[in-house]
C-alpha cells in the first residue's frame, strides 16, 4: 500500500484525490464484475 | 534461491487477493443484494396501498361474458320437433378484467404462507425489475385473469423470494393481491425445465399462475416451475366454466 501511495504523482492533496478516484473506479468495476458473475448463481428465474 | 522466494511470496499474495475477491463476491451476492432488496421492498410495501387504490380507478369495467363450454355429444332425437331444437344460449358470467401495469411499477403482493413469502410484485421481468422483487411477465395475463400468468423471482440473491419454492406441495396456497382483490391459487404441479423452455408460459384454459425461479440453488442452469390453479377470487366463477379439462402439458408439442 505504501509503495502504491508513494508511486502516485504530485503533492499529498493530489495523491489523496487520485487515490479516492482510483478507489471509486475500482469499486464500480468490482460491482459490475460481481453483477455479471452473479448471473451464473441466480439470473432472476425468468424464462426465455 | 532468492528468486524462488520471490516467486513463492508473489504467488502467496496472489492467492490471498484472489481469496479476498471471492469472499467479497459472496458477501456482495448473499448480503449486499439482500440489503438493497429489503430497502426497495420496504419502500414498495409502504406505497402499495396507494398504488393499488390508483390502479382501482383505472380498472376496466366488469363485463358479463358468454362462455362456450364443451358438452358431450348426444344422439339426435328423431321424434323431436326440429323447430324446437335450438342451440342453448351459452352461460353468462361476470368477468372482472385487469391490465398489466407499467414496466417496473409495483402492482400487487404475493403471499405463500407455506414457505414464508410475503413480497411486493412488480410488472416486468427485466434484470432491474427482478432486483426489486418478484416480477410479472407482462406479455402474460395479470394473476387472476384467464390464461397463464407468469411471475419470476430470484432464488438465492436479492431477497431470495423463491428460495424454498421447491418445498411447495400439491394443494399449497399462493395468494396474490392485485387492484381487483385477492386471488388464491392452489399448487397443482412442480417441474424443472431448461431456461429456454418458454412453452411453460403458454396459455392454459382457466385461470392459472406459473412461478419460475433458478434451479438448483446457486445455479442458473435450469428453471424450477410451479403451476397453480385459481381456487378463490373475483374471477373464480369464470375460471370454473373455462377451466382446464385436459392434463397439463408435459413438454412442447
Amino acid at each position: 500500500m505504501r509503495r502504491i501511495w508513494e508511486a502516485l504523482p504530485g503533492p499529498t492533496p493530489v495523491k489523496a484525490f487520485v487515490a479516492t478516484v482510483g478507489v471509486i473506479v475500482a469499486l464500480v468495476v468490482l460491482v459490475v464484475l460481481f453483477e455479471w458473475a452473479g448471473d451464473f448463481l441466480d439470473s432472476g428465474g425468468a424464462i426465455g | 534461491m532468492a528468486s524462488a522466494q520471490v516467486v513463492v511470496r508473489r504467488l502467496g499474495w496472489t492467492l490471498i487477493w484472489a481469496g479476498l475477491l471471492v469472499f467479497a463476491f459472496l458477501a456482495y451476492q448473499l448480503f449486499v443484494t439482500d440489503l438493497l432488496n429489503s430497502r426497495t421492498q420496504a419502500a414498495a410495501r409502504a406505497d402499495l396501498e396507494a398504488e393499488l387504490a390508483d390502479r382501482r380507478l383505472d380498472l376496466p369495467v366488469p363485463a358479463a361474458v358468454a362462455v362456450e363450454t364443451t358438452v358431450a355429444e348426444v344422439e339426435p332425437d328423431e321424434t323431436a320437433d326440429p323447430q324446437e331444437a335450438q342451440e342453448p344460449d351459452p352461460p353468462l358470467v361476470t368477468f372482472l378484467p385487469e391490465d398489466p401495469g407499467e414496466e417496473g411499477a409495483a402492482f400487487g403482493r404475493i403471499v405463500i404462507e407455506a414457505i414464508e413469502v410475503d413480497d411486493v410484485v412488480f410488472a416486468g421481468v427485466s434484470r432491474d425489475t427482478l432486483k426489486k422483487g418478484p416480477g410479472h411477465m407482462v406479455r402474460t395475463p395479470v394473476p387472476g385473469q384467464p390464461g397463464n400468468a407468469v411471475v419470476s423471482g430470484h432464488r438465492t440473491t436479492y431477497g431470495r423470494p423463491f428460495y424454498a419454492l421447491d418445498e411447495l406441495e400439491h394443494g399449497d396456497r399462493i395468494e396474490i393481491e392485485t387492484a381487483l382483490g385477492t386471488h388464491v391459487f392452489a399448487v397443482r404441479r412442480t417441474l424443472v425445465v431448461a431456461p429456454t423452455d418458454v412453452w411453460v408460459t403458454d396459455p392454459i384454459d382457466g385461470v392459472w399462475l406459473t412461478l419460475t425461479t433458478c434451479h438448483p440453488r446457486f445455479s442458473a442452469a435450469e428453471r424450477l416451475i410451479v403451476q397453480a390453479e385459481l381456487v378463490a377470487g373475483p374471477n373464480l366463477e369464470y375460471a370454473n366454466l373455462v377451466g382446464e379439462t385436459e392434463p397439463l402439458r408435459e413438454e412442447p408439442t
